[in-house]
């Protein structure tokens, strides 16, 4: 089954992570600037409700592969984007219906490799 | 009173104790306090030297209220028929905690596997299955492997179970080989469970897993996997014990070097880097989490005070006697009940019935998320309840685990 890896990260984490493309085995990538925040609502301190929350500036890293790639890709990732501190991002797996290449309209796992 | 009565005793004691604070309604208690079947067979079986030998079997279903009976059979030469009903009705809680579908059943043969060679194993199991075919099926009672038992034993209850019927019923056992419709992930879902359990308390209780100091009793089936499945997720396992002694090295083992030796020497006794313990000292050691992963009554009223960990996570079955947890729990330390705890084991034999049922296989990826979400909410159940009712863990876990049946009883009412 394909599964979609999405990962919010820390904008200076980008370059490692693309560095290591070719490593981790992923056979396309897709990179968007984004701005958000998780829980700490986009303070470094613990924040009171009160006040307005910030979003921040993320990259957002989309990458398709095939399920028994996964566990090894998510780690790899997990660590290079690593900092030690709260807000170095998140990871999510997402299930994948289905995927089709335009040009040759190959679909599934055909489509991606 | 023998082992058996004991824990007879403990169990009856736990749902009295339960039925109170939960005001269960009279009649459901006394339903509760009795099995629902106990079927005593005898085994007469051919043995090697052309003598006959007939063991005594067992094997008791608590409840079925909430859907087919499951659990265990054990070969073990002083197990008893109290015994067998004990674990029949921890079975129904288990079930009811991580609420699977199913009852509790406990199944035994008085025998002892050490002196019987493999075809006398063999016979026995299939002679055995076929005095209590009657009572087992996919829709009424699924065993699974216990103590003395392993995946080659449940491939002969479903081969004899399947002859029986004249087609392949590989629904009727859990904890079968991969290659007869057994579940990926299934060897190591024990272990899984304790881990995610573990996981879901740090969590719980604020605390960060990595550096942990983790003393784990046992390193068989269950306690080999915690302490691999720990030291990936940054835990430093200082401690390890299997019955002939233990070893201990403060600064932390090197499991991958454990597992090579413990494969070599069939023990982790005598692993060089590390200091030689008795399994009572090692039980007592400095550390910040201890998982009892090997037999019953570990933590006795006679060590609880000695107990250091603060922590204690119960991969075993039984591991801490009822006055012991009063000791505990007097002391502060945090424990995760065994009926919470171990049922990574349960649920994905659920899952292999299920894929049997339905003819198609999961990935291991697959089985692990979904024993990681069965887990992880029978864990937040049982905590919401423990903080509301300000009661342990343990408690909470049966008060889940005992309302969850009683209403299943309540609603279907009795017949006639």
């Amino acid at each position: 089954m394909l599964k979609k890896i999405e990962c919010i990260i820390q904008p200076q984490k980008l370059d490692k992570i693309k560095e290591a493309f070719g490593k981790l085995g992923a056979e396309g990538i897709t990179v968007s600037e984004v701005r958000g925040c998780g829980l700490q609502r986009g303070y470094k301190e613990k924040s009171l409700s009160s006040r307005p929350i910030r979003l921040l500036p993320k990259v957002k890293i989309e990458i398709i592969t095939e399920e028994e790639r996964v566990e090894k890709m998510v780690e790899s990732i997990r660590s290079l984007a690593e900092t030690g501190q709260i807000g170095a991002g998140k990871i999510f797996v997402l299930p994948v219906e289905d995927a089709l290449r335009v040009r040759t309209k190959e679909t599934g796992r055909r489509a991606i490799e | 009173m023998n082992k058996g009565e004991n824990l007879w005793q403990t169990a009856l004691q736990q749902l009295n104790e339960t039925a109170k604070r939960i005001n269960l309604e009279p009649w459901i208690h006394k339903k509760l306090r009795k099995s629902k079947r106990e079927l005593t067979v005898s085994i007469p079986v051919k043995m090697d030297n052309g003598s006959v030998e007939v063991f005594t079997g067992y094997r008791v279903q608590h409840n079925i209220t909430r859907g087919p009976a499951k659990g265990g059979i054990r070969y073990s030469p002083e197990v008893t028929l109290d015994e067998v009903k004990a674990l029949a009705m921890l079975m129904t809680w288990k079930c009811a905690v991580v609420n699977l579908p199913y009852g509790g059943a406990k199944g035994a043969v008085v025998c002892n596997p050490l002196k019987m060679s493999a075809g006398e194993l063999e016979r026995v199991t299939r002679r055995y299955t076929s005095e209590i075919i009657s009572i087992i099926g996919p829709e009424k009672d699924i065993p699974a492997p216990d103590i003395s038992t392993d995946s080659q034993t449940m491939a002969w209850i479903m081969d004899t179970y399947s002859i029986d019927k004249g087609y392949s019923v590989p629904g009727v056992v859990t904890g079968k080989p991969i290659a007869i419709g057994g579940s990926e992930g299934r060897s190591k879902s024990t272990g899984r469970g304790v881990v995610y359990t573990l996981l879901n308390t740090l969590k719980h209780l604020n605390l960060d897993i990595e550096g942990k100091k983790v003393i784990v009793q046992g390193y068989g089936k269950v306690g080999s996997v915690v302490v691999d499945l720990l030291s990936k997720e940054g835990c430093k396992i200082i401690g390890v014990s299997e019955i002939d002694g233990g070893i201990h090295n403060p600064n932390g083992l090197n499991v991958g070097k454990l597992w090579k030796h413990k494969k070599r020497e069939g023990s982790v006794a005598k692993f060089k880097e590390a200091d030689s313990i008795t399994n009572k000292g090692l039980l007592q050691l400095k550390c910040d989490i201890l998982i009892p992963a090997a037999c019953e009554n570990q933590i006795t009223k006679d060590n609880a005070s000695r107990i250091r960990a603060k922590i204690i996570v119960e991969a075993a079955n039984g591991p801490t006697t009822p006055e012991a947890d009063k000791i505990l729990k007097e002391k502060g330390a945090f424990v995760v009940p065994d009926i919470l705890a171990n049922t990574g084991g349960v649920t994905v034999s659920y899952f292999e019935w299920v894929q049997g049922l339905q003819s198609y296989f999961w990935t291991e990826r697959e089985v692990n998320l979904k024993l990681r979400d069965i887990m992880t909410k029978a864990f937040y159940k049982v905590w919401e309840i423990s903080l509301k009712e300000e009661i342990s863990m343990r408690e909470a876990a049966y008060t889940l685990a005992v309302n969850r049946v009683a209403e299943a009883t309540r609603i279907r009412g009795l017949y006639p």
